[in-house]
């Protein structure tokens, strides 16, 4: 039974189909409340599930001068990255599919395949605007990639650096966060580095210059359709709940004991959902030297600063 | 679509169909990296040949196929053509009339302006106040149909005079509208002026100084914005700017923030003009009593100042009941070549913005000109400002006995 129970948790619950599904839910909850802040109707509950049924039924047009094999293969990478990178993950506040030592190191490296993919997909089709949204991507992925992988590996870095048992397994960090104040309070610049940077991975305003649809229609993916750009939505779709549980595992409070767990799990990173779709709401658009600079002049400062704090705190307490 | 056949420059084309312009226009911007090192426009795609299309109709139809060159500026257009043709019949409409065309007119800038600060925010990837002002324009288009039962073909003119009247009722409808804007406008004016990351995208982008906007012959907000001191309801007032008169809006810095300053200083100056005439409104006649079907021979040009700019009207008579010929001059052709020369050295990212801040209308300004020298020799020809002056001049002379000795 054990081969059973295993599958259904790789397959259907919590990740495989059921994070696509909740990837898809949270996307309708983000398009939603951004329509409603923004005074419009926004669609109706299904839309994004409908959304990805018929592009996965659509014909799947190849440009002309492009590799089938890469063209194809993408966005089944992109997909496989993220899926996997969810099995670490503590979704819904329930225990991980599969936890080892180091995991929250690969499953960040794994979030990034996304970005990759997408941007290789873009410079390998050979259109103008794909090619500009490519070189977009890559500027993008550069930019905003270190601090937010510094920004999730500091609550581990700060356990060791105050002297106490730091862990690269988001489990545990997760179980001993539970026991302690919310890292978002502690670490807060870190915190804010975290979200945002999630933000950028997932091309959200304001840092959606790789595909401003006014300058280059729809950036690495213009020349995507049918099941291709279907598999890059569910691709993004997922890495939005994964990343929001990931800062709400590592953040807020972490995964505790009890019943109730789960649900107050969920609604911690829909809170953090709607703080995105906020930020989303107000921010225009950033150009893409602007958001590098952001990245490098603030984000990674940010970052250094937080750990610095914490550095002359535990000096100044081993001194007094 | 492939980039190595153009070997060493890189071209983004934009247009005729892209999601950053709303009408067509063609538009290749050769780049390097992200930075913009030439552009070039084609301009044409909306040609519909109204100015030949005036020649076959009478008077009157005239008014109405000529406010349907623009679906934005429908009633400034008709205005200039009525007060062309008032001249032609040496008729003036009373007084009433005037400033009920002025209060149109304002009030279709306030549509205007408000249609553009939304499309602008869109282009700098900023929906939320896209969204907010397309809301609040609603306000100014219910005002707009409940005076005259139309959103967008307002149809107010006549010519020698006005069709609607407008009443307590509609005078309190539009003051209540106009507090709404208002307040609003203050809200938007602030966004623009304060939001740190809208900013970025319009500070010092776009820059183009007094003496550039004035050789590229500038015009409207758009040359206002340069500190170019251009508006002809204050240079040459046409019907009641006399009575009613607007300040001129000017801001030296040239820059895109400039461009959303001045149009918002606009709106805010437009409420102010039209509490003015609703507080004091002539009373009498909304037309003149006779307006003859047939004009007397001549020529007369109008000059109006649309949203977007200075429109031209050129209209000539030869006695029938319908024009001999109408020329029509948009302010967007004019502004147009503003872009391609502010566009290069500039981001890619900031083109669309670029674009945008001349407020372009392109089925407004696509208009046909013929040369048939060329055509007959099968070579291209470049032709100079002087060149063209020439052929200008001669053109007009042997067909139309024009004598232009004075500007020789």
């Amino acid at each position: 039974m054990a081969i059973v129970r295993d599958l259904t948790y790789l397959m259907f619950f919590p990740a495989g189909l059921g994070l696509i599904a909740a990837g898809l839910f949270y996307q309708w909850i983000d398009r939603k409340l951004l329509a409603r802040f923004q005074n419009r109707l926004g669609p109706r509950w299904f839309q994004p599930f409908a959304d990805a049924l018929k592009l996965l039924g659509k014909e799947e047009i190849q440009p002309h001068g492009t590799s089938a094999f890469l063209f194809a293969a993408l966005p089944i990478l992109a997909l496989a990255g993220v899926l996997t990178a969810g099995l670490a993950v503590p979704l819904f506040g329930l225990p991980p599919v599969f936890s080892f030592p180091g995991d929250l190191v690969v499953s960040l490296y794994l979030l990034s395949l996304l970005m990759l993919c997408t941007g290789l997909a873009g410079a390998q089709t050979r259109g103008r605007f794909s090619l500009t949204g490519a070189l977009r991507a890559f500027t993008q992925v550069f930019a905003y990639e270190a601090p937010f992988i510094l920004a999730l590996l500091s609550p581990s870095i700060a356990l060791m650096i105050a002297g106490e048992a730091g862990s690269w397994q988001i489990w545990e960090l997760a179980q001993s966060a539970a026991n302690r104040p919310w890292f978002a309070l502690t670490l807060p610049f870190t915190f804010i580095v975290a979200i945002i940077g999630l933000m950028g991975k997932l091309e959200l305003p304001p840092f959606d210059a790789p595909e401003a649809e006014t300058e280059i229609v729809a950036g690495a993916l213009t020349e995507y359709s049918g099941r291709g750009l279907a598999l890059f939505n569910l691709a993004r779709a997922a890495e939005l709940v994964i990343g929001l549980m990931l800062i709400t595992a590592l953040y807020l409070g972490g995964v505790g004991d009890g019943l109730l767990v789960p649900i107050i799990f969920t609604a911690k990173s829909l809170g953090l959902l709607v703080i995105v779709v906020m930020l989303q709401t107000v921010l225009a658009r950033l150009r893409i030297d602007q958001t590098v600079s952001l990245w490098w002049k603030l984000g990674s400062v940010l970052v250094i600063a937080q750990w610095l704090i914490i550095l002359i705190i535990r000096v100044l307490n081993l001194g007094g | 679509m492939n980039p190595t056949q153009t070997a060493d420059r890189f071209i983004i084309p934009i247009g005729p169909q892209h999601p950053a312009l709303k009408e067509p226009g063609h538009f290749e911007f050769t780049v390097e990296g992200e930075t913009v090192t030439g552009a070039s426009v084609r301009l044409g795609y909306a040609h519909r040949g109204i100015e030949k299309g005036t020649e076959s109709r009478n008077w009157t139809q005239n008014l109405y196929l000529l406010e349907r060159v623009c679906g934005i500026c429908s009633h400034i257009h008709a205005t200039a053509y009525t007060l062309g043709v008032e001249q032609l019949a040496e008729v003036e409409a009373p007084p009433r009339a005037q400033a009920i065309r002025e209060i149109f007119a304002e009030l279709e800038r306030i549509h205007s302006h408000l249609l553009w600060l939304g499309v602008a925010a869109h282009d700098a990837g900023f929906d939320t106040l896209f969204m907010y002002t397309w809301r609040d324009r609603e306000t100014v288009m219910d005002i707009l149909e409940e005076v005259s039962g139309n959103r967008v073909h307002y149809s107010a003119n006549i010519l020698g005079g006005v069709k609607f009247d407008i009443t307590d009722k509609a005078a309190n409808t539009i003051l209540k509208g106009l507090d709404f804007l208002e307040e609003r406008t203050h809200h938007y004016r602030s966004v623009v002026n304060e939001d740190t990351f809208f900013l970025q995208r319009t500070r010092g982008v776009g820059l183009m100084t007094k003496e550039e906007a004035l050789r590229l012959g500038v015009v409207g907000p758009t040359a206002r914005a340069s500190g170019v001191e251009r508006d002809i309801r204050v240079d040459a007032p046409y019907i009641a700017y006399h009575d009613f008169p607007v300040n001129l809006v000017t801001l030296p810095t040239g820059d895109l923030e400039a461009r959303f300053l001045v149009r918002l200083d606009e709106l805010l100056d437009s409420y102010r003009v039209i509490r003015d005439i609703l507080n004091d409104m002539p009373e009498g006649e909304l037309t003149v009593k006779r307006m003859p079907r047939k004009m007397k021979p001549g020529e007369v040009i109008s000059r109006v100042e649309a949203p977007r700019g200075e429109l031209f009207y050129f209209i000539r008579s030869t006695g029938g009941e319908s024009p001999d010929r109408i020329k029509v001059r948009t302010p967007t052709l004019c502004n147009m070549g503003s872009v391609i020369k502010q566009a290069v050295g500039h981001n890619l990212a900031d083109v669309p913005m670029i674009l945008v801040g001349i407020d372009p209308c392109f089925s407004c300004n696509d208009r046909a000109v013929s040369i048939r020298e060329s055509r007959r020799n099968g070579q291209e020809k470049v032709w100079n400002w002087a060149d063209l002056r020439r052929y200008g001049i001669e053109f007009y002379r042997r067909k139309m006995g024009l004598e232009s000795s004075i500007l020789e």
